[in-house]
């Protein structure tokens, strides 16, 4: 019983690091009704920039953040632009696997380039550092990315519910043609949204560097994290991803520790099974 | 009478596509005679392996519209199946084959019983989920051998009863005759009752169930069928390869692989699935071994993953769409 509350803990920051990976296939499934394979593949494209900025300039890992916020979001609209667009006319098979492909070449182009090595970051603000608080030991990494990811989210949920741009971004995934003849250009929105979904993902693989191995294909295991994670919350919804990537950090972290670390995956895949099968719309779907 | 008449008459297709069909069977036959490499051999073997595979997959992926991306689970449920009886209590393949495709078709029974009520991306992704539910499983499942796999003990002597042979050829050509099984049932299929209700439903679901078509049970039959075809080629694969663990006929890729597969090739069409397969294999295990030898990993994915990216941007039909588009058809 001494191991729960550390595990609890750990658990709730882990979560919103999960969180904030499945924010951006929330915002783009919201937007265009497309499920993006590739998400996983844009976290290890961030965490490949975040890493390699790092090591090679051996600058702070933090201060990576906005260069991999870039990187993801240059990305996203590039795969709007590119392929996207116009998988959007074709039938939902070629959409699935449209996206698909991109995953696949992402992965391989890094697998290519890099080779199949994990590799970590040595040096850094957070890395390897803990606090010990009566029984809990909070690793400093995990902490700062908890932090980091709470404000990225807030900064998404201020955008998306006070600005003007958010406003436009919701009236185009409400009703595209409606939000058309308001004058929004919709073409845009969608790219914006691709742009936004691929910066956010970007900043979570930069932070998620800081304590995790970057290797070419870790990009299957948090993509089905965010699937999960969106399912459950409800696909589009912003508040529900949170919710959900919370109860998601809290499901991984219990059952590793209470069922064994080999279940934990098949736990993610199973939830996720059961959520999509019985209550499709998720907790906050719409 | 009738339904061997339809399954046995090509008449109605197009003359340049018979002709290409007695090609690709005459190219068949003579295969093993005119390569007598082992790797040429071996790639051919699994050509017509994963032609089985997408000619199944083409039934509710490509004729249904629906995503299903959990084809490796039904080839390991029966290759696993095969697979335990022959380690466990030396049950010869002609016995656990019906037995394997059994479980594989139930299996695809129960899960599309429950799956099919969710539709589009929903449903695309429920399956993606079970797939990876069951490969943990497997990978974690000591009982069958875990991630190390089940090795089927070998016969002294060539035995028709386990299909152990000495000589690939024998594998070509049982592999072959399940081949030109399902072709012959996809021509069926692509006439019959069933297959004008498949195309309903992927034109418009809605229009098809208004029509009194019962959509959901019409999508579970196609999806048990779809099961058969993956059995056998489980049952199949097991037997050839005499090795098998969740990463080779389990595992989330096999499924994406069989239904990239077919898109490429065409899906929703007769040939694209032999189409795509003749591509994608030898592209992979040429292409593979040659780039792998020099220490270039991951190329010969980027080639074919760059051709799914373009064929579903540009022609969501597949090869076989750009066949039909020159000849002006459509």
């Amino acid at each position: 019983m001494e191991m729960l509350l550390p595990t609890l803990i750990s658990a709730l920051l882990m979560g919103m690091l999960f969180a904030l990976v499945a924010l951006g296939l929330a915002i783009i499934f919201g937007v265009m009704n497309i499920v993006n394979f590739a998400h996983g593949e844009f976290l290890m494209v961030g965490m490949y920039t975040a890493f390699l900025t790092a090591t090679i300039f051996s600058i702070e890992p933090l201060l990576t953040l906005p260069i991999a916020a870039m990187v993801g979001f240059l990305l996203g609209i590039a795969s709007y632009y590119m392929l996207v667009r116009y998988l959007l006319k074709g039938p939902m098979l070629a959409q699935l696997l449209g996206t698909f492909g991109l995953m696949i070449f992402l992965r391989y182009l890094a697998m290519c380039i890099f080779g199949p090595d994990y590799k970590t970051l040595e040096h850094g603000l957070l890395i390897g550092k803990s606090i010990k608080w009566g029984p809990v030991v909070l690793s400093y990494p995990r902490l700062g990315t908890a932090v980091l990811s709470l404000i990225a989210f807030g900064i998404i949920y201020w955008l998306m519910d006070y600005t003007r741009l958010g406003k436009a971004l919701k009236a185009t995934a409400l009703d595209v043609e409606a939000a058309g003849y308001m004058g929004i250009d919709t073409e845009k929105m969608r790219g914006l949204a691709w742009g936004l979904g691929g910066a956010t993902v970007g900043i979570a693989g930069a932070l998620l560097t800081n304590f995790y191995y970057v290797f070419p294909t870790i990009g299957i295991l948090f993509c089905m994290i965010a699937f999960a994670t969106v399912a459950l919350g409800g696909f589009g919804s912003i508040k529900g991803a949170f919710i959900a990537g919370l109860i998601m950090g809290l499901i991984i972290d219990l059952g590793g520790t209470y069922l064994g670390p080999q279940y934990k995956f098949a736990l993610i895949y199973l939830t996720f099974f059961l959520v999509v099968v019985f209550r499709p719309k998720g907790l906050f779907g719409w | 009478m009738r339904t061997l008449k339809d399954a046995l008459s090509f008449g109605d297709l197009p003359v340049y596509e018979r002709i290409g069909f007695i090609l690709f069977i005459i190219f068949c036959l003579i295969f093993p005679w005119i390569l007598k490499g082992g790797f040429a051999q071996a790639v051919m073997i699994q050509f017509l392996i994963f032609c089985l595979y997408g000619l199944g997959w083409n039934l509710i992926g490509g004729y249904g519209g629906q995503v299903a991306l959990g084809q490796a689970k039904n080839v390991g449920m029966s290759a696993y199946t095969v697979a335990l009886l022959m380690v466990r209590w030396d049950i010869p393949f002609w016995v656990s084959t019906p037995l394997g495709v059994v479980v594989a078709t139930v299996e695809s029974f129960v899960l599309g019983y429950f799956l099919f009520r969710l539709r589009g991306h929903y449903f695309a992704i429920a399956t993606i989920a079970v797939s990876l539910v069951w490969q943990q499983l497997f990978i974690n499942w000591d009982f069958i051998g875990g991630a190390r796999g089940l090795e089927l003990p070998l016969k002294e002597t060539p035995n028709f009863l386990y299909m152990q042979f000495d000589s690939p050829i024998y594998y070509h050509y049982f592999a072959f005759l399940l081949v030109m099984a399902a072709i012959l049932y996809m021509n069926w299929c692509r006439k019959s009752k069933l297959g004008y209700q498949l195309r309903a439903i992927t034109s418009s679901e809605d229009l098809a169930e208004s029509l009194g078509i019962n959509a959901h049970w019409v999508k579970v039959k196609a999806y048990c069928i779809t099961g058969v075809f993956a059995g056998m080629g489980g049952a199949f694969y097991t037997m050839y390869y005499n090795y098998i663990d969740p990463f080779s006929v389990m595992h989330l890729e096999l499924s994406i692989m069989i239904a990239l597969m077919t898109m490429i090739g065409g899906a929703g069409s007769m040939w694209g699935p032999i189409i795509g397969a003749m591509i994608l294999i030898p592209l992979d295990r040429y292409l593979g071994a040659w780039l792998g030898g020099r220490g270039i990993i991951g190329v010969d994915f980027m080639i074919y993953s760059m051709m799914v990216m373009v064929i579903s941007a540009y022609e969501p039909k597949g090869i076989w769409g750009i066949v039909e588009k020159a000849r002006g058809k459509r």
